[in-house]
């Protein structure tokens, strides 16, 4: 209970307020659209998409320059009272990611969702804006959140934003997978209520900086910290706990597609991180990290090899989705080693969040490509793309510098993941992790080479029920570079990501 | 010009070539730059002196470039043959519509090829070994033919398993190197210290062995090759495959004797050397029995770099890159070679006369470039067994090129249409010449020596032997069993049924897992799992 004990969220920092600005904005989008109707929603939505994407720039910016954590804190009533927003490094990151993606998945989405006057739209173009807001506010709401009750009223707002998005077609069977998903995703919600109200009762705080003092190894922190990962993996679909995600994305439209394998699942991911780093540090003991890990271990190999027996595209990569969040987990045993004095300034820590950047980037790229082609040729059957490289020949290679990226191959983001997380499996002495890593690696480059193979091949390319905007094109292009971009960071544990971390690693267990 | 310009205009003006793809009207015409793209190279090889250095900025990855004397003679020689193979391909797509497609795998095959002759850094050296083993598939897998779209699906797969085993070794020696330094030197000085030295060997010999196509990772050699367009294959076969080679030369710590990991890679070497021969002799198609050359050769390559390093032989190096530059320029040669034969009079000439003398100088035909290599890598390959054995291989390697020499004529009426003799005469002429001029700066030692009696004789009576055997295998050569090209991979078929077998128990087990009651029973028994190992402690 003692006040010295918080050590990071005391007072508004100067630029404090960017962080408000960053989940309002959306909503004041959402807000507005309600109140001039849907004829403007396009409109609208794109205003505050730039007015976002400028938003996270400075908070990325201000991180940077100031080298420490943006803090504000609502109303001046400091936690446990109060509720605190707090910026680090991996945050500002975070959302500077996901502003660009969502940018792009906008400008991208105005082609299938976009009003060509102003008109009165249709309701799915509608709710997709509407949605698209939500969820942007939602996932800053998850990056900045600093109680594990605001962090879950967060994580709600992100799925029950990113479920109608699957069934924005209204076919019967896209609603049937925007219920399962529901489904899921509640019984996850329920495991972590049921944790954060062990956790309040045992230590009569959500706060997670007050957490990671109070917290004591014992059954119910235990208990508590299990059940709201279990939940909280129902949500990022890691395997076995994926059964939602691959017909959420079989019918769900491209860009609905791209922002929930890039973005949505992750939101769950940082929760995760969270807990077990910063509320409960003490608490990960070996063998959750390894179990944590192991799960990834198991998503890496069966995501991959059923990406590899998939005829649709979109599911191919939807499958490669399950696999890349398996990379993630990693983190957990590899960070938390003894190999570096504190978790952040491992080269795990680095290549972890780096693994979730560019695989954000490469696969919003990925589906957003397999959209373009979906729209020329009217159908996703990777065997009938015999030849579509010379009739989409930017969406092709668009794809394929994201498919570099996924495999490991520099120069990109996933490259420089992948040689940091093998680094931390020398350094820890943890070998079986870079077998399934490199094991991985392969069979990325089977579904990637098993897609550009057919695309590339001399064959007569199907014939275009529609052309493609050139623009389109280079949009997806520019997204895959950024991925490509991520590869230019140097081989070594990043500053930036450990701004804000505390300096010593609070662990309670001896 | 200074000497920083034009290291990375050898890189390049190969991409400045390629980002021009980017243009229709300047793909319609690519065809023909083909051979003005590897010119900044030979430039660089010639006229830079020996330890010319590039760091690049950090926004082209910080990479260095450094040009030795081991990169410089391949680099040199590489150029050569990526223009003449150029001029030659450039004949041959011009006008036509699938040209500037070649073109653009060729371009970024030639990038990486070229770049790994100049990379001092282990991300450099990783992207461009990367590239030029990648954009090969696109050459491969060209023709579009079933028995391409195979050779290239089985090449690329060996290529992305080498690749992985090649980021493991880096991975562990950038972890040993002091300084997070990840310049090759530095990497490589670390083996003396390194917790992790055999590991990092045994990945390193493993991933250039696949490069170099030592057995049984030789498969997809005589694949690619006899799949890959005429041009393709000669600067995949003389040029791309070096790649490894250079990458053994720059990683294999030669100042830090391992004799297990020389013996290691003596013994595979030498098995590849008989074993290409033992096979390439059955083989009816000019360009596969080529291929299983290059399997023979670069085992041999592979034996002198072995021994040096057992030896902790710092000459190794260099006499390796001097056998190497030799064979670079053969085997393309003889590839385009292919192209051009003609049963014809001038065929006999122009084609057949400079086929033999370069075809008999991998056997190590007296005053050829491959005399003056085995001459040079005597010293290395001493008296004993391995000595022994690397003579004898000679009687193989004439035994196999005259084989090949006959298969070429036989098989003269698949030559290509409108090629043309230019680039093959020039590469043949400088395969002859260009070992002259190098001879005394890789061995410090005149060339006189190499023009006595003695030597003469050491070389020729092998040469000899290999006619005759040739004789043998003229007359009772059929009763030899026809083996598939690559052989081993042959069995691929069951690889395939069974990978589609556990692919399908997969895909059922995934269904299971995916059922609403498995599913929710797995996160009540996850969320069990996990908050049991929390209480495990650390």
């Amino acid at each position: 209970m003692a006040p010295d004990a918080i050590v990071l969220s005391d007072a508004t920092t100067a630029d404090g307020y960017l962080l408000v600005l960053a989940i309002i904005f959306p909503v004041i989008g959402i807000l507005l659209t309600l109140a001039f109707g849907g004829r403007y929603v396009e409109r609208i939505a794109l205003v505050l998409l730039l007015a976002g994407l400028v938003v996270a720039i400075a908070i990325f910016a201000a991180v940077l320059r100031d080298d420490q954590s943006l803090v504000y804190i609502v109303g001046n009533w400091k936690p446990p009272l109060g509720i605190a927003l707090r910026a680090d490094g991996v945050s500002a990151a975070m959302m500077l990611t996901i502003a660009v993606i969502i940018c792009a998945i906008g400008l991208y989405a105005r082609g299938e969702f976009g009003q060509s006057q102003a008109t009165v739209p249709t309701r799915a173009s509608y709710a997709f804006w509407v949605l698209l807001l939500a969820i942007w506010s939602g996932l800053n709401a998850m990056a900045v959140g600093a109680d594990l009750f605001n962090l879950y009223v967060a994580l709600e707002l992100l799925t029950f934003a990113a479920v109608p998005l699957v069934c924005l077609k209204g076919y019967e069977e896209t609603i049937k997978a925007a219920l399962r998903y529901m489904l899921f995703a509640l019984l996850g919600s329920v495991l972590y209520l049921l944790g954060i109200a062990l956790i309040y009762g045992a230590y009569g705080t959500l706060d997670i900086a007050l957490l990671s003092d109070r917290v004591r190894p014992e059954p119910i922190a235990w208990i508590a910290a299990a059940l709201m990962t279990a939940g909280l993996l129902a949500k990022t679909a890691l395997f076995p706990l994926h059964l939602w995600l691959p017909p959420a994305h079989a019918g769900a439209p491209p860009p609905g597609s791209a922002v929930l394998s890039a973005l949505v699942v992750k939101g769950s991911f940082i929760l995760i991180v969270r807990l077990w780093f910063d509320a409960m540090p003490g608490l990960l003991s070996f063998a959750a990290a390894q179990l944590l890990a192991a799960l990834g271990a198991g998503a890496i190999l069966f995501g991959s090899v059923l990406a590899l027996r998939q005829a649709r595209l979109k599911l191919l990569i939807a499958y490669s989705t399950i696999a890349q969040i398996g990379y993630l987990f990693f983190i957990f045993p590899l960070a938390s080693g003894d190999s570096a004095s504190t978790p952040w300034s491992s080269i795990a820590w680095t290549g972890g969040w780096l693994q979730l950047f560019s695989h954000a980037f490469a696969k919003a790229a990925m589906f957003m490509a397999a959209g373009l082609i979906a729209e020329a040729v009217g159908h996703d059957q990777i065997a009938d793309l015999r030849g579509i490289g010379r009739a989409l020949p930017v969406t092709i290679f668009a794809f394929g510098l994201a498919g570099l990226s996924l495999m490991g191959v520099p120069p990109s983001g996933g490259f420089v993941a992948k040689w940091m997380l093998l680094s931390a499996t020398v350094m820890e002495g943890q070998w079986w992790w870079a077998v399934v890593m490199l094991v991985g690696g392969l069979l990325a480059g089977g579904y990637v080479f098993m897609v550009l193979g057919k695309a590339l091949s001399s064959t007569t390319p199907p014939v275009l029920r529609v052309s493609i905007p050139r623009h389109s094109e280079v949009l997806v292009l520019a997204v895959a570079l950024c991925a490509v971009l991520l590869g230019l960071v140097p081989l070594q544990p990043s500053e930036f990501l450990t701004i804000g971390r505390p300096d010593i690693h609070t662990t309670a267990l001896q | 010009m200074n000497a920083e310009m034009l290291l990375v205009l050898t890189l390049a003006l190969p991409l400045v070539t390629l980002a021009g793809c980017l243009s229709r009207q300047f793909r319609r015409h690519v065809a023909v730059l083909l051979v003005v793209a590897p010119l900044p190279a030979l430039a660089t090889a010639c006229l830079l002196a020996d330890g010319s250095t590039v760091v690049l900025p950090p926004a082209l990855l910080g990479l260095t470039l450094v040009l030795d004397r081991p990169g410089a003679m391949l680099l040199g020689a590489a150029a050569l043959l990526w223009i003449t193979a150029g001029a030659y391909a450039g004949r041959r797509f011009r006008g036509n519509p699938d040209g500037a497609r070649f073109a653009v795998w060729w371009l970024m095959t030639l990038t990486g090829n070229l770049g790994a002759f100049l990379a001092a850094d282990m991300v450099g050296f990783y992207l461009f070994f990367t590239l030029a083993s990648l954009a090969a598939y696109g050459l491969v897998v060209f023709d579009g033919s079933p028995e391409a779209k195979r050779a290239a699906a089985i090449y690329v797969g060996l290529a992305v398993f080498g690749e992985a085993l090649l980021l493991m070794a880096f991975v562990l020696m950038a972890t040993a190197t002091p300084d997070s330094s990840l310049l090759i030197g530095d990497a490589v000085a670390s083996f003396a210290t390194s917790p992790w030295r055999d590991y990092a060997m045994a990945f390193l010999i493993l991933a250039f062995g696949l490069k170099i196509g030592l057995f049984p990772f030789h498969v997809w050699m005589p694949l690619t090759y006899s799949a890959a367009p005429i041009p393709a294959a000669a600067v995949l076969s003389g040029s791309a495959v070096k790649v490894g080679v250079i990458g053994l030369i720059r990683f294999l710590p030669f100042e830090i004797p391992m004799h297990n990991w020389g013996e290691v890679l003596v013994i595979a070497g030498l098995f590849s050397t008989f074993y290409g021969v033992a096979i390439g002799i059955t083989q009816a198609n000019p360009k596969t029995v080529l291929a299983y050359s290059s399997v023979s050769q670069m085992g041999l390559l592979a034996a002198v770099l072995g021994m040096g390093l057992s030896a902790g032989e710092k000459s190794a190096a260099l006499v390796a890159a001097f056998s190497a530059t030799f064979h670079v320029l053969v085997k393309g040669g003889l590839f385009l070679a292919i192209g051009v034969a003609t049963p014809t009079k001038r065929g006999v000439w122009l084609v057949f006369v400079p086929a033999v003398v370069l075809a008999l100088g991998l056997g190590g035909l007296p005053l050829t470039g491959g005399a003056l290599a085995k001459l040079a890598s005597k010293p290395l390959m001493g008296q004993g067994i391995v000595g022994v054995l690397a003579t004898l291989s000679a009687i193989g390697s004439t035994l196999l090129m005259l084989h090949f020499l006959r298969r070429m004529w036989s098989s003269t009426t698949q030559s290509e249409a409108r090629a043309s003799l230019l680039p093959w005469l020039a590469t043949a002429l400088v395969a002859i010449v260009l070992p002259w001029i190098l001879y005394s700066v890789v061995t410090d030692e005149p060339l006189r020596d190499a023009m006595l009696p003695k030597e003469i004789w050491e070389a020729l009576w092998p040469v000899l032997l290999g006619s005759l055997a040739s004789l043998a295998l003229w007359r009772w050569g059929r009763l030899l069993p026809r083996l598939p090209a690559g052989d081993v991979i042959a069995a691929d078929k069951g690889l395939v049924r069974l990978a589609d077998a556990s692919g399908a128990a997969m895909e059922k087990i995934d269904r299971y897992l995916r059922e609403w009651p498995v599913a929710t029973a797995l996160l009540v028994g996850l969320a069990t799992l996990l908050s049991v190992s929390a209480s495990l402690g650390r």
